[in-house]
C-alpha cells in the first residue's frame, strides 16, 4: 500500500492549537444548544436520517398499494385510501426523500471533500433543515388528520383546482413544495458558494473530484428549476385559496400552461436526484477500482451537458396532449440526447473497471446493480422519447417501471453504495461485508421482480394510478409477482437497516482511509472533528491522497480561537482572504418557525402571509444582529 | 519534523468587501431564483395572452401609464445610492454609507409610493380574470422583495448609525447593493409586461 | 447467465401478451400497427445494445486485465499510456456508435410519427366527438344532419377500413382517451379540443380506459369500441338514432313509470320519453350496450339491479344519486331497461 495513512502534519505547539479550535467548534450544550448546531456534520446528518425515515415511510405506503393490487378487484384498500397513498408516496419520495438525501449527503461530505471547515453558510443550512423538517411535519400531519393530498404527486388542475378537490388535502400538499423548495434553494445557494470559494487550495477547477462536479451541476439545476415549481404550487395554491384565475380554464386560465410549468421543474428534478447519484458512483469506482477515472475531461462535459439539457426536454412528459409534429420532433431528439451524455458517463465508467482492479466490496456490489438497472431505464428512457411509442406507454405502467429503474437503479443502488463507502467516514466503523452482500442480493431481486415485469403490463395495457383491475384482464399474475418482489424489497430495507445498527454499535474501527481511497475527506479522522482538519489540506493533484508524502502541503495561520477557514479563488483556487464563520445560534431555528407560521396559517387564512412575514423579518433581524464577536476591524 | 510543505495564510486578511466573498456570491444565487421566477411568470403571461381572442379580457380598463412611468424615475436613481453606500463600504467610509443607504431608501420611498398610488386606478382585482390575476402576482411578489429589501436596508442603516458596524455589516451594504440592482432590473420587464403589454399585444375583436 | 435470459423471457412474456385485448402490442389498426413495428424495432435495437453493454460490464469482473501493467497501477493508480489510450479509442468508438444508434431511431420515430398523422387525410371520414366526464364517456358521432347526430355513452361503433376522427373534450377534469388495440392515448382538457385519427381494419371488441388519473373512480372509466363491416355498421346507426322502443309488457311499462317518475330523468336522457338530463349517460339504447357504469360490471340484469340500489358499493364515489327505489319496482325498472335495445 502507498503511504496514503497518516497524512496529518506534525507541527509544533500542534497540541495546543488543536486544543483550542476544539474550544471554538464545540456544540452549546442543553436542547436549545442542541437547535442551534451549525456545523455541515449534525445538519447533514440530520437530513439524512430525516430522508431515511421518510424513504422508510415512501416505502410502507408502496408496500400498502402493492398488498392492494396483489390480486384483481381487491379491497384491502378504499379508492380513496389508495389514491391518498399513492400521491404520498411518490410525494415523500421525490420531495422527502431523495432531494433532501441527496442534499444532506452533500452537506456532509463537500466540506469535506473540498477540504474546507464547514459550508459557506452555517446558519443558512441549519434553517434549510428546519424548514425541510416542518415541510414533512406539515404534509404528514395532513395525512394523520385524515387529509391526505389525492391527485397525484403532480396534482394536475383542474383535479386538483377548488372545483375538484375541495376541502386543504391540495392545499397541504401545494404548501408542502413551498417548504422543500425554499430548504433546497438554501442547499443550492450554500452549496455553490461553498464549491466556488471555499476549496483547498491548489484546486483548480479541473482538480474538483468529480462528485464536488455532480454537485455543483445539481445546485445550479435546483436554482434554475425550483422556482418553476414555486409557480406552479403557487399556481394551485392562490387559486384555491385567493381565487385567483391562473389554472381555471372558465376564466382564461389554462390547465396546460400548469403542466408546461410543473415539467419544466419536474424533469430537471429527475436529474436533480440522480445527477449526485452519479458523482456517488464516480467516486465510489474510483476509490473501489483503485485507479483514476478514465475520461475526467468527458465526464465533467457530459455532466454538464446532461444539466443543460435535462432543461429541453420536459415536453416528453406532455405528449398525449397533442402538440405539434414539429415540437414534438425536437422534444425526441433532444430528450435522446441524454442518452449521449449518459452513456459516455457509463462507457468512462466501464473503461475505469475494466483497466482497474475492483474490488468487489458492497459499495462496488451496488454500483453493478446500478450499471445493470441504469442501463435497462435508459434505453426504455430511449422507448419513452419517442412520440409514437410515447403515446402507447405514456401513464402505464411502462412508465412506473421505467422511472423506479430510473431513480431506484439511477440514485438509490448509487446511495446504497455511497452508504457502505462513506458510513466509515461518518461513524468511524466498517459495516459487515458479508450481510453487505447479502443486502445487495436482496435489493437487487427484489427491486427486478417488483419493476421488471411493469413493462410488460404497461404494454398489455394497465394504466398507473388505478386503485383495482378486472379479473379478465389478464394482469393478475404480474401484479402478484409484483407485490412478492416488493415484500422482497421490505427485506432487503430490514437487513440494511439490522447492519447499520450492528456495524454502528460494534463493528470494526475504520481508521481515516480504510478504502485508500484519493479524496480529501479521507484525510482526516473518522469521524471528522467539527472542524474536519485540523489544518486545512492543499490539494496538489486531482487525486491529493495518492500522490506522495513529499508532495504533500497544508494550510498554517488560520486563527483557532474562532470559527476560521480559507476563501480561494473561483478558478484556480488561490488563498484569497481568510472566512470568519459565524457561532452556533438559535436564530435559525426561530426564523423557521416564524416562516413556518407564515406557510402553514396561509392555509387557512391568506393573512398568515402578512403575520408570517412580519414575524420572519424580525427574526432576521435578530439573526443578523451583530453580537460583538469577532466582528473588529483589524 | 515538519517535513509537510505548509502555506502560511495568517497574512492574509479575515474578510473582504468585494465580489470575493462566499456571501456575494450567495445573494447573486438568490437573484438568479428570483429572476427565473419572474422569467417564467412573463412567458406565463404571454403564453396565457395568446390564447385569448381578447386582451385584455372584456372589462379591463388599459392600466395608466403616466405615473408608473414616473416612478421609474426615482427607482432608477435609487440605485445611484445604492452604489454610492456599496463603495463606500469598500473602502469603510461611514459618511459615504450613510449618505449612500438613506439617498437610497428615501427613492425608493418615494417610488413605491408612486406604485402604491397607481394600484388604485387598476379596475381588476386577481379575482376578476387571468389578466387581473397575473397582474396581481406581479405586483405582489415584487412588491414584497422590494419591501423585504427596504427593510434590510433600513436595519443597515441603523446599524452604521449607531457604529455597530464591522466588516460583516459593511459586507452586508455591499451585497444589499447586488440585490438592489436586481430588483431595479427586473422592474423594467415588469413594468413593460404589465403596464404596455396590454397595448402593444391587446387585441379588442 | 441470467442476465441474458432477461430479454429471451421478456421476449416470450412479450408475444405471449400480443394477444390479449388492451394490448399496445395486439394492433386491430394501422396506427396501433405502426406503433407495434416501431416498438419491435426499438426493442430489438435497445436489447442488443443492454446485451452488449452487460457483456462488458462482466468482463470488467474477470480476469481479462492480465495484460495491464498492474505494478504501476498499485503506485501510480493510473493505467499505462497504451492501455489508456487503446481503451480511449474503445470509448470514443462507442460515443459514435451510439450517436449513430440515436439518430436511426430519431428519424424511425418522426418517420412513424409523420405517417401515422398521413392516415388521418383520407375520404370519407367518421367524426365521433369523445367528452370525458368524471367517470363515464359521452359519445357523439357528429353529422351535418342534425336529425343524424347521435348522442350515446361509453361503447362506441365504428365501421372497418374508415379513418375515424376522434375529437376529444372533457367536462371536468383531465381525461386520457386510450383504446390501445387502435392507437395510442390522447388527452382529454377542459377548454380545449384534441384530436385523434383512429381506424379499425379487422371487426372485433377492442376495450379502452382512462389512461389520465382523474379522481376517485379512475379505475372504473372504460370504454369500448366495437369494429364492425360497413354494412353492419350503418345498421346499428339506424338502429341508434331511433327514439327508445315503448315499453310493450305490462311490467316495462311499470318500469317505464318508475323511470320517469324518479329523480333517474334529473340526469339521464331516454329519447322518445320526457326524460331528458343530460348529465349523465344517454340510455335510449341502454339494453343494447355491454357494461353498465362505464363498464365496470357486464350489463345484466342482476349486475343492473345491484347498481341502480347501491352504486357507491360498487363504485365508491361515483355521482350517480342513490334513489330509494322500493323492492317491487325494481324489477320492473331493471326490466323496461334492458329493454332499451
Amino acid at each position: 500500500m502507498t503511504a496514503t495513512q497518516d497524512f496529518t502534519p506534525q507541527i509544533p505547539n500542534q497540541a495546543e492549537e488543536v486544543e483550542q479550535l476544539h474550544r471554538s467548534w464545540r456544540h452549546p450544550r442543553g436542547v436549545l444548544g442542541w437547535l442551534s448546531y451549525t456545523t455541515h456534520q449534525a445538519i447533514g446528518t440530520r437530513y439524512i436520517i430525516t430522508a431515511f425515515i421518510m424513504l422508510l415511510t415512501g416505502g410502507a405506503e408502496a408496500l400498502l398499494m402493492r398488498t392492494q393490487l396483489a390480486r384483481p378487484n381487491n379491497g384491502f384498500l378504499s379508492p380513496d385510501r389508495y389514491n391518498e397513498i399513492f400521491t404520498t408516496h411518490g410525494t415523500t419520495m421525490m420531495f422527502l426523500f431523495a432531494v433532501p438525501m441527496m442534499e444532506g449527503m452533500a452537506i456532509y461530505l463537500v466540506p469535506l471533500m473540498c477540504g474546507t471547515r464547514n459550508v459557506a453558510f452555517p446558519r443558512l443550512n441549519a434553517f434549510g433543515y428546519w424548514m425541510f423538517l416542518f415541510g414533512v411535519l406539515f404534509l404528514y400531519w395532513g395525512v394523520f388528520t385524515n387529509a391526505a393530498p389525492d391527485v397525484g404527486w403532480f396534482a394536475y388542475p383542474p383535479l386538483s383546482g377548488p372545483q375538484f378537490t375541495p376541502g386543504k388535502r391540495t392545499d397541504y400538499w401545494a404548501q408542502m413544495i413551498t417548504f422543500t423548495e425554499v430548504s433546497a434553494l438554501c442547499v443550492a445557494t450554500e452549496i455553490i458558494a461553498t464549491i466556488f470559494k471555499m476549496r483547498a487550495p491548489g484546486m483548480s477547477l479541473n482538480r474538483m473530484p468529480l462528485y464536488v462536479w455532480s454537485l455543483l451541476i445539481q445546485s445550479f439545476m435546483v436554482i434554475f428549476a425550483m422556482p418553476a415549481v414555486v409557480i406552479a404550487s403557487s399556481y394551485l395554491l392562490s387559486d384555491r385559496t385567493v381565487a385567483t384565475q391562473f389554472v381555471n380554464p372558465a376564466e382564461g386560465g389554462d390547465p396546460i400552461l400548469y403542466q408546461h410549468v410543473f415539467w419544466f421543474f419536474g424533469h430537471p428534478e429527475v436529474y436533480i436526484i440522480f445527477i449526485p447519484a452519479l458523482g456517488f458512483v464516480s467516486a465510489i469506482v474510483v476509490a473501489h477500482a483503485r485507479r483514476e477515472i478514465f475520461g475526467y475531461t468527458a465526464m465533467v462535459l457530459a455532466q454538464i451537458a446532461n444539466g443543460f439539457i435535462a432543461f429541453g426536454l420536459w415536453v416528453h412528459h406532455m405528449f398525449a396532449t397533442g402538440l405539434p409534429q414539429i415540437g414534438e420532433a425536437y422534444f425526441t431528439a433532444s430528450s435522446m440526447m441524454i442518452a449521449i451524455t449518459s452513456g459516455v458517463q457509463i462507457f468512462c465508467w466501464l473503461a475505469t473497471l475494466w483497466t482497474g482492479r475492483p474490488r468487489l466490496t458492497t459499495a462496488l456490489h451496488f454500483i453493478y446493480g446500478f450499471l445493470v438497472i441504469f442501463v435497462v431505464g435508459g434505453l426504455t428512457g430511449v422507448v419513452l422519447a419517442s412520440v409514437p411509442l410515447d403515446w402507447q406507454v405514456h401513464d402505464t405502467y411502462f412508465v412506473v417501471a421505467h422511472f423506479h429503474y430510473v431513480l431506484i437503479g439511477g440514485a438509490l443502488f448509487p446511495l446504497f453504495g455511497a452508504f457502505y463507502h462513506w458510513f466509515p467516514k461518518i461513524t468511524g466503523r466498517m459495516m459487515d461485508e458479508k450481510i453487505g452482500r447479502l443486502n445487495f442480493w436482496v435489493l437487487f431481486i427484489g427491486f427486478n421482480l417488483t419493476f421488471f415485469p411493469m413493462h410488460i403490463q404497461g404494454l398489455m395495457g394497465m394504466p398507473r394510478r388505478v386503485y383495482t383491475y378486472p379479473a379478465e384482464m389478464g394482469w393478475g399474475p404480474l401484479n402478484f409477482i409484483e407485490t412478492i418482489g416488493a415484500y422482497i424489497i421490505g427485506i432487503g430495507g430490514i437487513l440494511f437497516i439490522a447492519n447499520v445498527v450492528s456495524s454502528h454499535r460494534s463493528g470494526r474501527i475504520a481508521g481515516n482511509n480504510p478504502w485508500d481511497a484519493d479524496s480529501l475527506e479521507w484525510a482526516t479522522a473518522s469521524p471528522p472533528e467539527n472542524y474536519n482538519f485540523e489544518y486545512l489540506p492543499v490539494a496538489t493533484s486531482r487525486y491529493p491522497l495518492w500522490v506522495d508524502r513529499s508532495e504533500r502541503a497544508f494550510v498554517t495561520g488560520l486563527r483557532n480561537d474562532r470559527r476560521e477557514a480559507l476563501v480561494t479563488t473561483l478558478m484556480d483556487a488561490e488563498p484569497h482572504h481568510r472566512y470568519v464563520f459565524p457561532a452556533s445560534s438559535i436564530w435559525p431555528f426561530i426564523t423557521a418557525i416564524a416562516v413556518t407560521i407564515g406557510f402553514a396559517g396561509s392555509v387557512f387564512n391568506p393573512w398568515y402571509i402578512v403575520w408570517g412575514s412580519v414575524l420572519s423579518g424580525l427574526a432576521l433581524v435578530g439573526w443578523f444582529w451583530p453580537r460583538g464577536d469577532s466582528e473588529a476591524e483589524s | 519534523m515538519t517535513e509537510f510543505r505548509t502555506i502560511d495564510v495568517s497574512g492574509l486578511p479575515s474578510y473582504d468587501v468585494s465580489s470575493q466573498s462566499p456571501l456575494w456570491w450567495g445573494q447573486l444565487m438568490i437573484t438568479f431564483i428570483e429572476g427565473t421566477m419572474f422569467g417564467i411568470l412573463i412567458a406565463a403571461y404571454f403564453y396565457t395572452r395568446l390564447r385569448m381572442d381578447v386582451w385584455p379580457p372584456p372589462g379591463d380598463q388599459y392600466p395608466h401609464l403616466l405615473l408608473p412611468s414616473l416612478a421609474l424615475v426615482p427607482l432608477i436613481l435609487s440605485c445611484a445610492g445604492s452604489y454610492w453606500a456599496s463603495e463606500s463600504a469598500k473602502k469603510n467610509s461611514r459618511l459615504g454609507m450613510i449618505a449612500g443607504l438613506l439617498l437610497n431608501l428615501v427613492l425608493a420611498v418615494i417610488a413605491l409610493a408612486m406604485r402604491i398610488v397607481e394600484w388604485h386606478s387598476l379596475n381588476f382585482n386577481w379575482k376578476a380574470d387571468i389578466q387581473g390575476s397575473y397582474v396581481w402576482a406581479f405586483l405582489g411578489l415584487h412588491t414584497f422583495d422590494y419591501i423585504a429589501d427596504l427593510v434590510f436596508t433600513a436595519v443597515l442603516l441603523v446599524l452604521v448609525l449607531i457604529g455597530r458596524y464591522g466588516p460583516k455589516q459593511r459586507l452586508g451594504v455591499h451585497v444589499d447593493s447586488v440585490v438592489w440592482y436586481f430588483l431595479v432590473l427586473i422592474w423594467i420587464p415588469i413594468y413593460v409586461t404589465i403596464y404596455w403589454a396590454p397595448v402593444f399585444a391587446g387585441s379588442q375583436q | 447467465m441470467k442476465r441474458a435470459a432477461v430479454p429471451a423471457f421478456a421476449l416470450s412474456v412479450l408475444y405471449g401478451c400480443a394477444w390479449h385485448q388492451q394490448s399496445a402490442l395486439n394492433p386491430g389498426g394501422p396506427q396501433a400497427a405502426k406503433i407495434d413495428t416501431l416498438w419491435w424495432s426499438f426493442f430489438w435495437l435497445l436489447g442488443v445494445i443492454f446485451i452488449i453493454v452487460m457483456t462488458v460490464l462482466l468482463l470488467t469482473l474477470t480476469g481479462r486485465r492480465a495484460n495491464m501493467e498492474r505494478e504501476a497501477l498499485e503506485v501510480t493508480h493510473k493505467a499505462s499510456p497504451q492501455t489508456e489510450s487503446q481503451t480511449r479509442r474503445i470509448v470514443t468508438g462507442a460515443t459514435i456508435i451510439t450517436i449513430l444508434i440515436l439518430f436511426v431511431l430519431i428519424v424511425a420515430s418522426v418517420g412513424t410519427g409523420k405517417a401515422i398523422a398521413d392516415l388521418g387525410f383520407k375520404k370519407n371520414p367518421l367524426t365521433i366527438q369523445v367528452t370525458g366526464n368524471q367517470w363515464w364517456w359521452e359519445i357523439q358521432y357528429i353529422n351535418g344532419d342534425a336529425s343524424q347526430t347521435l348522442v350515446t355513452a361509453n361503447e362506441m361503433h365504428i365501421p372497418v377500413g374508415r379513418p375515424v376522427q376522434i375529437l376529444g373534450q372533457s367536462q371536468d377534469v383531465i381525461h386520457s382517451f386510450w383504446v390501445p388495440n387502435l392507437h395510442g392515448k390522447r388527452d382529454l382538457i377542459p377548454s380545449r379540443t384534441t384530436n385523434e385519427w383512429i381506424e379499425a381494419d379487422q371487426p372485433g371488441a377492442y376495450r379502452g380506459q382512462c389512461a389520465e388519473f382523474c379522481g376517485l373512480q379512475h379505475a372504473h372509466m372504460a370504454l369500448w369500441v366495437i369494429a364492425e363491416p360497413e354494412d353492419r355498421f350503418d345498421a346499428w346507426m339506424r338502429a341508434q338514432l331511433q327514439p327508445a322502443a315503448s315499453p310493450s309488457t305490462q311490467e316495462t311499462i311499470r318500469g317505464q313509470q318508475v323511470f320517469l317518475n324518479n329523480a333517474c330523468v334529473f340526469c339521464h336522457q331516454i329519447r322518445g320519453t320526457t326524460a331528458g338530463g343530460q348529465n349523465a349517460p344517454d340510455l335510449t339504447h341502454f339494453g343494447s350496450r355491454r357494461g353498465i357504469a362505464a363498464n365496470t360490471v357486464p350489463n345484466t340484469k342482476g349486475n343492473l339491479a345491484g347498481w341502480i340500489v347501491d352504486p357507491q358499493s360498487m363504485k365508491p364515489g361515483n355521482h350517480m344519486a342513490t334513489i330509494a327505489v322500493n323492492s317491487t319496482d325494481l324489477q320492473p325498472l331493471v326490466d323496461y331497461l334492458e329493454s332499451l335495445k
